[in-house]
């Protein structure tokens, strides 16, 4: 008998039960943790452990000088139109081992006690045939020992143990309420929850185990004026988050919404409305003042500091991919370059909570710290791993630092091996309450943009950005422009001028691709509004 | 075989497979393998209707290197089942997992029936459409044991051999070698084509392997790239890669700023497919009669269908060169092109013509009485001529020879109009000779323009177009044989500091 919601409903169960029914009908996952298969334990049960060390003593007995192992069982449910739930669950092992200077890697989708010890024989044998070549350093930074550490991400709702009945509810009471304003269209209504056990062990004696959430979502509408404008707009609040249900279903959430859902929605088919009711001029090619929204601050910040600071890309190792970074003498300009105005700071971190890239410990078992990357504008540091914080050993020692990894080794799931992904990042606001609509209020004539999107050059220097430009006029916007803008890194973030107070900061969740082969990893960043003087605007469609 | 008990209390009278699938020297599943597992997912489906299951398994043999020394060697494989529940009165609904054992299987479609009941929609056959026709599965030749066979020592030797000359000179080599595998099954419940049935897919497995490289100079004055990917591993040669990656850096070094504007520009292969990529994006037919991108046919009396507009397209009407006709032949294993129902031969540019648009198979039956969708241009060969490179500098007045784009975006869907950035290799020419290296730069041109302004063509050659995605289930290559060309008039916008 197939199970709906209108059978438990008929034998009698209240709809509270029903959905808590739903949700835990059993999922007997299998482990074969001994010789048996037996029911997947939850991630920090201890059997897990010596199914880990099975894989440890086997990298060793070959011949590694370390090793680490990952365990991840993922969950993904997402959300579509009609009602549309899709489910996918994984359970990948990846060993990861170093012998004399060279790394090799071994995954797959089975847990057993072979199978670790198979992987492990193989990523030792992938290293030792690298290391018949020239001899190469690997001096890994040291890490304090977790001994059998266990976290959990805090999430208010956990949408898996929430019934998907519920959640399919509430996005279609989204598509109700924009329903009611007549002349709109839905364009997408979706949502995808994404909740990840992870297990890691390495040879220097670490385990610690964790449970991470992540959810997204997609709510875009079109919208028809009476004199035939018509527009598109998509919610800006339901970016990655490190965070369950809540994402939706909550009042407010700091640094992300203001105000409800419902709210969110009625708000945007308002300033849809002011954007169409503008008229929209050709531009005026020239520079500048502009005022930029958290949006765009938050992804200009991303791709021209995030980017440009992560030290395996800034020393070649993404060249034959995404590319280098601008920032490419990273002993001589840590603690030298000035990368900004002295009011630019930029901080990283992996602990904020509801941000997207907060872990407890990374993927090779390190507390990440807080760090600073710019401070008044210079530049002060990279994100490292424990591999690459050795690269800079002599610039930490001359500027007094201490030579440890600040927690940037991750991988999607453990079918990757680590590589170096960007952490959650903050550019720190300034000192007065000014938002974006006061700063642009404050400006006599220039430029403002909203929601815009950067292209940086594959050296992270040069960039092309679009979004929504306005004309300003005695504080007002009072047209939209058909137009976009040039700069380049450095000098634009020199040239800044204001940047928006902390009841502004808003927080945006990114994805990043990199690596060969290409693996995506997630990140927060959180970045007030900003004025720039000297902002090049151009005609992006304009041919030479 | 025992009766296990599982600890949820349930007596099991099916055996628990161990798990022994894709353990150790097995690395992707064989087609028995598969249909076992398809077997035992129809036997576990309750409540009626039809049962669609999905079966991929892939395997990597990898080896990166950078600053000169190899960063990381790795194998490692997955497996991905899926499944699709078709509930009569209830709807559709989904789930996978990556487990091969009864239990997670069963798991997997009891989570795929709860997915159907939520749905609110009752799932009936589409009326009036006829079932899918029988398809006949042509052989294709996608496979090749040098590549599933290349071991971690043969990756690792070729990587020493690309480094050596490069570091010998001073320079600083990044690169890539990527031997992949990949099996794909679909199979219906109802077979062989039920109600609701899409129609089922034979075992196919195929291969991919790519080889890539970019050397560099110590202070970042210059770079240079090259790169193939193919089915088979003996169409790639490494030694000839890395030269050519040397001899670009070397090249490229200390390049001079150049005005942007209007030059005739000299494209390789590996940059011509680049823009075409923007053009293989827009092949949609429906969008054409839509009114949307760039085949539209602006009239001012557009046919009327009801109540929408049905815009006339460029079908039948020349839109490039005469010179160009692309085509695509799903039996041409350099396009790497896994089975489907509908494998034919098809044109799309047929001497600068537009002949042909892709469209699903509703749109064919309702508009066109034909129970078969026709493909877009994913995996195409590009036609060309005979002229070198060489002979296309010597003839040139003052132009710039590039090696490929980088970041390329579309910025207008109807005239395709795009900007993008040169990459790895930029060159004045001046008086049929090589002049200088000049700095990298960003290009606003439509592909299409390009087509309409070519002026000599080259031999075509397959270019290097590597799989994104070990989870792509469908064809895993999009790969291209274009020629390398001259075009006038292309327009650069602006420099950029990159090198």
């Amino acid at each position: 008998m197939s199970i709906t919601r209108r059978t438990l409903l008929q034998s009698g169960l209240k709809v509270g039960a029903v959905a808590a029914a739903v949700a835990a009908l059993p999922r007997p996952l299998l482990a074969q943790l001994g010789s048996t298969l037996e029911p997947l334990p939850p991630i920090e049960d201890p059997n897990l452990k010596s199914l880990a060390a099975r894989a440890l003593d086997a990298a060793r007995g070959a011949g590694a000088s370390y090793a680490d192992v990952r365990l991840t069982h993922d969950r993904v449910r997402t959300f579509g139109i009609n009602s549309h739930i899709d489910d996918v669950e994984s359970m990948l092992v990846g060993v990861r081992a170093l012998v004399n200077g060279y790394w090799g890697f071994a995954s797959s989708p089975v847990w057993t006690p072979d199978e670790m010890a198979r992987l492990a024989r193989e990523a030792v044998h992938q290293a030792k045939t690298n290391a018949l070549g020239k001899s190469r350093a690997v001096d890994l930074a040291p890490t304090p020992v977790i001994a059998d550490g266990h976290w959990e991400m805090p999430v208010a709702i956990d949408p898996f143990e929430t019934s998907p009945f519920e959640i399919n509810d509430f996005l279609e009471s989204l598509s109700f309420h924009l329903d009611r304003t007549p002349n709109t269209r839905l364009l997408a209504n979706t949502a995808g929850a994404v909740v990840q056990e992870r297990a890691f062990a390495s040879t220097a004696g670490s385990y610690c185990t964790q449970r991470c959430h992540r959810i997204e979502g997609a709510f875009q509408f079109e919208r028809q004026l009476e004199r035939g404008q018509r527009g598109g707009f998509a919610l800006e609040c339901l970016t990655p988050a490190g965070m369950g249900w809540e994402l939706y279903a909550a009042d407010r959430i700091p640094r992300v919404r203001d105000h409800t859902i419902y709210e969110e929605i009625d708000r945007a088919l308002e300033e849809l409305k002011e954007d169409l009711l503008m008229p929209v001029k050709p531009v005026e090619v020239g520079r500048y003042a502009a005022v930029f929204d958290p949006l765009t601050v938050a992804n200009i910040v991303d791709e021209t500091l995030g980017r440009a600071t992560e030290l395996d890309r800034a020393l070649g190792y993404e060249a034959n991919a995404g590319g280098t970074s601008y920032l490419n003498d990273p002993s001589t300009m840590l603690g030298s370059y000035q990368a900004g105005a002295s009011s630019l700071n930029v901080t990283a971190e992996r602990s904020e909570p509801g941000a997207v890239g907060t872990v407890k410990w990374d993927d090779e078992g390190v507390a990440p710290d807080a760090f600073t990357l710019v401070k008044d504008g210079v530049l002060a540091d990279f994100q490292t791993t424990r591999e690459s914080a050795r690269w800079l050993e002599a610039a930490y020692t001359k500027h007094g630092l201490s030579v440890r990894s600040h927690g940037c080794a991750a991988a999607p799931s453990a079918v990757y091996a680590q590589l170096q992904h960007t952490p959650n990042l903050t550019l720190a606001p300034g000192r007065d309450a000014k938002d974006f609509g006061i700063l642009v209020s404050g400006m006599e004539r220039g430029i403002a943009v909203k929601s815009g999107q950067v292209d940086l050059d594959f050296q992270h220097s040069s960039g092309l950005g679009g979004g929504r430009l306005y004309e300003v006029k005695q504080g007002k916007r009072v047209a939209r422009l058909a137009g976009g803008f040039l700069f380049r890194a450095t000098d634009l973030w020199k040239s800044l001028q204001a940047l928006g107070g902390e009841e502004g900061l808003r927080r945006y969740g990114m994805k990043i691709s990199k690596g060969e082969p290409t693996q995506e990893y997630h990140h927060s960043v959180t970045a007030p509004a900003a004025m720039v003087k000297d902002l090049t605007i151009i005609d992006p469609l304009r041919k030479a | 075989m025992k009766v296990r008990k599982t600890s949820s209390g349930m007596a099991s009278g099916r055996r628990a497979e161990p798990k022994r699938l894709l353990a150790g020297e097995e690395r992707i599943l064989t087609k028995e393998e598969c249909d076992a597992i398809a077997r035992r997912i129809f036997a576990f489906a309750r409540g009626g209707g039809e049962t669609q299951v999905q079966i991929g398994s892939w395997t990597s043999g990898e080896l990166r290197w950078a600053r000169n020394r190899v960063s990381l060697g790795s194998e490692r494989r997955d497996v991905q089942i899926e499944i699709h529940r078709l509930v009569p009165d209830k709807g559709s609904g989904q789930a996978a997992t990556n487990q091969f054992d009864d239990e997670s299987l069963e798991a997997a479609v009891r989570s795929a029936e709860r997915n159907a009941a939520a749905e609110h929609r009752p799932m009936r056959p589409t009326p009036g459409l006829p079932p899918h026709p029988i398809a006949t599965w042509p052989k294709t030749a996608i496979w090749s044991d040098s590549s599933y066979n290349l071991t971690a020592e043969t990756r690792g030797e070729i990587a020493r051999a690309v480094i050596d000359p490069a570091e010998a000179k001073g320079y600083l080599s990044a690169g890539y070698i990527e031997t992949h595998a990949g099996t794909t099954m679909r199979a219906s419940s109802e077979r062989p084509t039920g109600p609701y049935a899409d129609v089922d897919v034979p075992y196919s497995k195929w291969t991919q392997a790519q080889c890539s490289m970019t050397v560099r100079d110590e202070q970042g004055s210059g770079s240079g790239w090259a790169g193939h990917s193919s089915y088979d591993w003996q169409s790639i040669d490494p030694t000839t890669l890395g030269a050519r990656a040397i001899q670009k850096c070397e090249a490229s070094r200390n390049p001079v700023v150049l005005e942007p504007g209007r030059y005739t520009v000299i494209l390789e292969a590996q940059a011509v497919a680049n823009l075409m990529q923007i053009i293989v994006a827009s092949m949609g037919r429906v969008d054409a009669e839509s009114g949307a991108g760039p085949w539209a046919l602006a009239v001012d009396d557009a046919l009327h269908i009801g109540p929408q507009s049905v815009w006339r397209t460029k079908l039948g009407l020349k839109v490039i060169d005469e010179r160009i006709t692309i085509d695509h032949d799903p039996f041409d294993p350099r396009l790497g092109i896994l089975p489907d129902p509908w494998m034919e031969p098809v044109t799309f540019f047929d001497k600068g013509v537009l002949t042909n648009l892709g469209y699903n198979r509703d749109y064919a039956i309702t508009y066109l009485d034909k129970n078969a969708p026709r493909r877009g241009m994913t995996g195409y060969r590009m036609s060309g001529g005979t002229t070198t490179i060489d002979e296309m500098i010597a003839s040139t007045q003052r132009g710039l020879l590039v090696t490929r784009f980088s970041d390329i975006r579309n910025l207008d869907g109807g005239s395709l109009l795009s900007t993008g950035l040169t990459r790895d290799g930029l060159w004045l020419i001046e008086h049929g000779k090589i002049s200088k290296a000049v700095k990298n730069l960003r290009f606003t041109e439509s592909p299409l323009f390009v087509l309409n302004s070519i002026e000599q063509l080259g031999v075509p050659v397959p270019v290097f177009r590597p799989v994104r995605n070990q989870y792509e289930q469908g064809s895993p290559l999009t790969p291209a044989i274009v020629p390398p060309l001259k075009a006038r008039d292309f327009s650069f916008t602006s420099t950029i500091d990159a090198i």
